[in-house]
Parts: structure tokens; C-alpha cells; sequence
């Protein structure tokens, strides 16, 4: 497999997810790739807050509608929207919920990084609490994903909570909980340790393997792995993430650790 | 034994139109009309009139109250998330806490106690009254409500021939709940793009909800699940906090647009 040579790992958050610790991340990063600088920029919105209309523009015209249908452009917003924009990049909200287009939400964020730092040799990363989707054309509907690989590659917290599927039992008994008003807590109580939850203990340590596969997408052009025990093997389902990121009994499978023990020598 | 006064028939008929007509009289121009006396409306109405604002809502059904009697499945226990049970307190409606950050309460009581406080605050109501259109001046600002009676829409346009009556406020709240009538009939006349429901969420709902209660159009507020239709927002399970923290809000923005 061919390496690319990364000169630095940029790691940008919103600073809105409860219990994502980007500091550990980095330091994670800096560890296993030792000769790779590995930066926190902090939050993206900070160094231009005289933009934030026109970023709220951008977020507000770009939320998926309906998942059966593809989003073909860019939409007219309406006033309300452009508002709670304003108030999530000003830091005044924390509320979330809006599912984004995926490749459209990577196009804004590309935006934000500065102009000496648009280069291929550096890995952009940014942490968000974010839900995006991406279309798929198989089953022509959009999907919601935890990350998209790219320039600048995304991650997103509720994506990890909403995205890789929870056990079948629980949607059924989610969909009764919902109808008759009763507590979901009481609902997630009963599968206790069955999936990733908002404000996870875990969170943070599930990301680490995150942040690899951004990082192997920037180094290889693959981000992902078919072990299932190396951390960046694209989990589907709750159970396989869980597995994957936190039980398996290594990090890597022998072709990747070789890789980035290869990293740390050079 | 206790002997009624004696009144006769003419004497309730008149009394029933004079009270009627001036009341109705004094309404024809005031500072909010709210369509809808769901939570959100009701709140928003007794928020607006406990700050002194002369308020009017309209409300097609003879009761008040929406769908605030019971939760869901037609069971009438109506629930809340923290931190709406501010509300419930400041209404004086028992509640209790059944989950962490959950709280039930009675759904008639609850209403009632909602309804009584919204009249106590002074606000008054037109029902069996339905929403017909909007009046637009210049800008196309929301400047009143087209009005009829309920039982109108229910016969053919053929035989009743009732044309509607017209009201003015300075401002207006649509609270219709999931049809957004007010914002629909806006985007009639291609000046609002609604953008319809999204799929359940309560999770998020809720506060997505309130972040988006605000001024659609110059003149036009909207509160409670008109928000969500107006947003295409999450849709909502049967909770109530978000309704009464909407209303809240779009009293605070009527009256920042009423000074």
C-alpha cells in the first residue's frame, strides 16, 4: 500500500459536544504518529465572527429536507433559519438536530481553513456535533454517516450516536416509548452499553479511531479497514462500533500498525 | 329553598349581545391576534397580556386548549421535559417527576389551569371562529386576520354566501399547530417557503423548536408545532414543554416588535 507523507494533522472543534476531549485526541494522534505535528485549531468560527452571516447563510440552505429525495441544490433559506445559524456559530445555542447535506457541509468547512494551510500535505480534521448524510444511490435515499473523508475531513458526534444502527428491538420499542410519551431514558436504561449515547463516557476514546481514519484517508486514500478488530473498520451497527473501538483486544490489524510504525521511524 | 332572580328571555338574549358586541367592538383593532388557543397560543397570549398588551385569539373549535387535555394515545397524562416544569409551577399545575428530567402531569387539569390563568391575564377569545385570511398593508406586513364563523366552512360556498369579516392587530402569532395556517397562507401568495415535517425526533425536537420561534414575516410570529411545519423541523412525540417554552418566546419577540 502507498504512503503519503502528511506534514501536520489539523484538529478544528466547535467546542459543542459534551465529553469530546480534543486535547486527549491530539495527544493520542501525537503518539501514534510521533514525527507528524499534530495541531488543535480550536473553533473554526473563531477567528472570523464578522462572517457568521454569511457561514448562517450557507449552514441554513444546505439542511436535507426529505431523506427520499435528493437534494439538487442549494435552497433559498428562510429567516428563522439563517437566525438559529447565527446563534450555533456565535456560540449562543448549543441545540442541535438539523440534518446537513454531507459533501455540501464538507465544502463549507474547507472554507474555514486558512488559505497558507489549503494543502494535501496537511490533515484537516474537524470535530463537530453536526448530523449529516450522505446520498446513496443504491437505495436512493440519503444515509447518515459519522464522518466523510476528504479535504477537510468531518466528524460528527451525533452522527456516531444516530448513525451506525442500534439493535433492531430497541427501534421497535422506540417508536412504542415515542407514541405513548413515555421516558426514552428509561428506554436506553434497558440497553445500557448496547450503543454510543449523547455526553458518552466513552466518546472521546471511540473517537481516537475516528480520528485514524481521517488520518489513513490523508496517508493512504483508504480510511478504512475489513478487521473487524483494527480501529478503522467502518462499523454499521452499534454492536461492531462498540467492538471495534473499545473491547477488541488490539488497536491495528498487522498491515496498519506496520504502517504506522513505519511513520514513527522515518 | 334559594329562588333564581326573576329575568326573562329577552333580558339573557340582550344581555348576551350587548356584552358580546362590545367586547367584539373594543377587539376589532388591538395589539396581537393569536391564531390557535393551543398551549403555545395560550401562552403566548397570557405572557403578552400580562405585560399589559391587548390580545385576541381566535380559535376554530368551542374549546380551548388544543390538544394540551392529553398526552398521547388519548391517554390524558400530559409530560414535560426539564425545564419546562418552570411553566407548570408558575401556572400552579402538580406535577411529578417519573425519569430523570421527565415530569407528568394531569392533562385536565393542567389545561384548565393554563386556560384559567391566559383569562385571568386578561386576554380574550374569539372561538368557533375560523382563520380565513390575512390582511397585508404596505410591504406585505402581517397587519390582521380575514375571520368567519366555524360552522361556515362546514357548507357549501352555494348556499351560505357569509363573507368574512376582517380584524386589525400590529401583530400576529400563528399557533395552529402542525397546519401552520397562517405561514401557509403566506406562501399562497408566494411570499414563505414552508418547508414541511421532518421525521420524528423527540430528542431533538424540542429545543430546535423554540430556537426557531420567531418572526417569519414582518408581522407574523410563529410558536408551537407551526414552527415545525414552517422549519420542516423533527417532529415531535406528545410533550408539551416545548409548546408553553414556544409560547414564552413569542411573546418575548411580539413584544419587542409591539415597543
Amino acid at each position: 500500500m502507498k504512503v503519503r507523507r502528511i506534514a501536520r494533522v489539523l484538529l478544528y472543534d466547535e467546542g459543542v459536544a459534551e465529553k469530546l476531549d480534543v486535547a486527549e485526541i491530539a495527544e493520542y494522534l501525537r503518539d501514534k504518529l510521533r514525527k507528524v505535528p499534530v495541531e488543535m485549531k480550536g473553533n473554526p468560527f473563531a477567528s472570523c465572527p464578522e462572517k457568521s452571516p454569511d457561514y448562517a447563510r450557507k449552514f441554513a440552505s444546505i439542511k436535507i429536507q426529505d431523506v427520499s429525495r435528493k437534494m439538487a441544490s442549494e435552497q433559498e433559506p428562510l429567516y428563522g433559519e439563517i437566525q438559529y445559524e447565527k446563534r450555533r456559530i456565535l456560540g449562543k445555542t448549543k441545540a442541535f438536530g438539523i440534518l446537513y447535506e454531507g459533501f455540501h457541509l464538507q465544502q463549507i468547512f474547507s472554507e474555514l481553513i486558512a488559505w497558507e494551510e489549503r494543502t494535501l500535505r496537511f490533515a484537516h480534521i474537524f470535530f463537530t456535533n453536526r448530523l449529516f448524510a450522505t446520498w446513496e444511490e443504491g437505495d436512493k435515499r440519503y444515509h447518515a454517516r459519522t464522518s466523510v473523508y476528504g479535504f477537510p475531513s468531518l466528524i460528527s458526534t451525533t452522527g456516531l450516536v444516530e448513525a451506525p444502527a442500534k439493535p433492531r428491538e430497541y427501534y421497535l420499542l422506540k417508536q412504542q416509548y415515542e407514541r405513548m410519551g413515555k421516558d426514552l431514558l428509561e428506554l436506553k436504561g434497558r440497553f445500557k452499553g448496547g450503543f454510543i449515547d449523547y455526553a458518552d463516557e466513552h466518546l472521546t476514546e471511540v473517537m481516537k479511531g475516528y480520528a485514524m481514519q481521517a488520518v489513513f484517508y490523508s496517508l493512504t486514500g483508504d480510511p478504512f479497514c475489513e478487521d473487524k478488530g483494527c480501529r478503522l473498520y467502518n462499523a454499521h451497527w452499534q454492536e461492531e462500533l462498540i467492538f471495534t473501538q473499545l473491547e477488541s483486544q488490539y488497536e491495528f490489524c498487522g498491515q496498519h500498525a506496520r504502517i504506522l510504525d513505519g511513520l514513527r521511524r522515518k | 329553598m334559594r329562588r333564581f332572580s326573576p329575568v326573562g328571555e329577552k333580558d339573557i338574549t340582550r344581555a348576551i349581545v350587548t356584552e358580546f358586541a362590545k367586547q367584539f367592538e373594543e377587539y376589532v383593532e388591538c395589539d396581537c391576534i393569536i391564531i390557535g388557543g393551543g398551549p403555545s397560543g395560550l401562552m403566548a397570549g397570557r405572557n403578552l397580556a400580562k405585560a399589559g398588551k391587548k390580545v385576541l385569539i381566535i380559535e376554530r373549535n368551542n374549546y380551548l386548549g388544543g390538544g394540551f387535555w392529553i398526552g398521547g394515545y388519548l391517554m390524558n397524562k400530559v409530560t414535560v421535559r426539564h425545564p419546562a416544569e418552570r411553566v407548570l409551577a408558575e401556572l400552579g399545575i402538580p406535577y411529578k417527576e417519573v425519569g430523570s428530567g421527565l415530569l407528568v402531569a394531569d392533562g385536565p387539569h393542567a389545561c384548565s389551569k393554563l386556560i384559567a390563568s391566559t383569562c385571568d391575564a386578561g386576554v380574550k377569545f374569539a372561538n368557533m371562529t375560523i382563520f380565513d385570511d390575512l390582511v397585508l398593508k404596505e410591504d406585505s406586513r402581517v397587519a390582521g386576520v380575514v375571520i368567519n364563523w366555524t360552522p361556515i366552512s362546514a357548507l357549501p360556498r352555494e348556499i351560505t354566501c357569509v363573507d368574512p369579516i376582517a380584524l386589525e392587530s400590529r401583530v400576529v402569532i400563528d399557533a395552529t399547530g402542525h397546519d401552520a395556517q397562517v405561514v401557509k397562507k403566506l406562501e399562497e401568495r408566494g411570499l414563505v417557503k414552508t418547508k414541511g415535517f421532518g421525521a420524528m425526533w423527540v430528542e431533538r425536537s424540542e429545543d430546535l423548536i423554540i430556537e426557531h420561534t420567531n418572526e417569519v414575516h414582518p408581522g407574523l410570529i410563529v410558536t408551537g408545532m407551526a414552527v415545525s411545519t414552517t422549519y420542516g423541523l423533527p417532529r415531535m412525540g406528545p410533550t408539551f414543554g416545548a409548546m408553553l417554552l414556544s409560547g414564552e418566546v413569542a411573546a418575548e419577540i411580539a413584544l419587542e416588535n409591539l415597543r
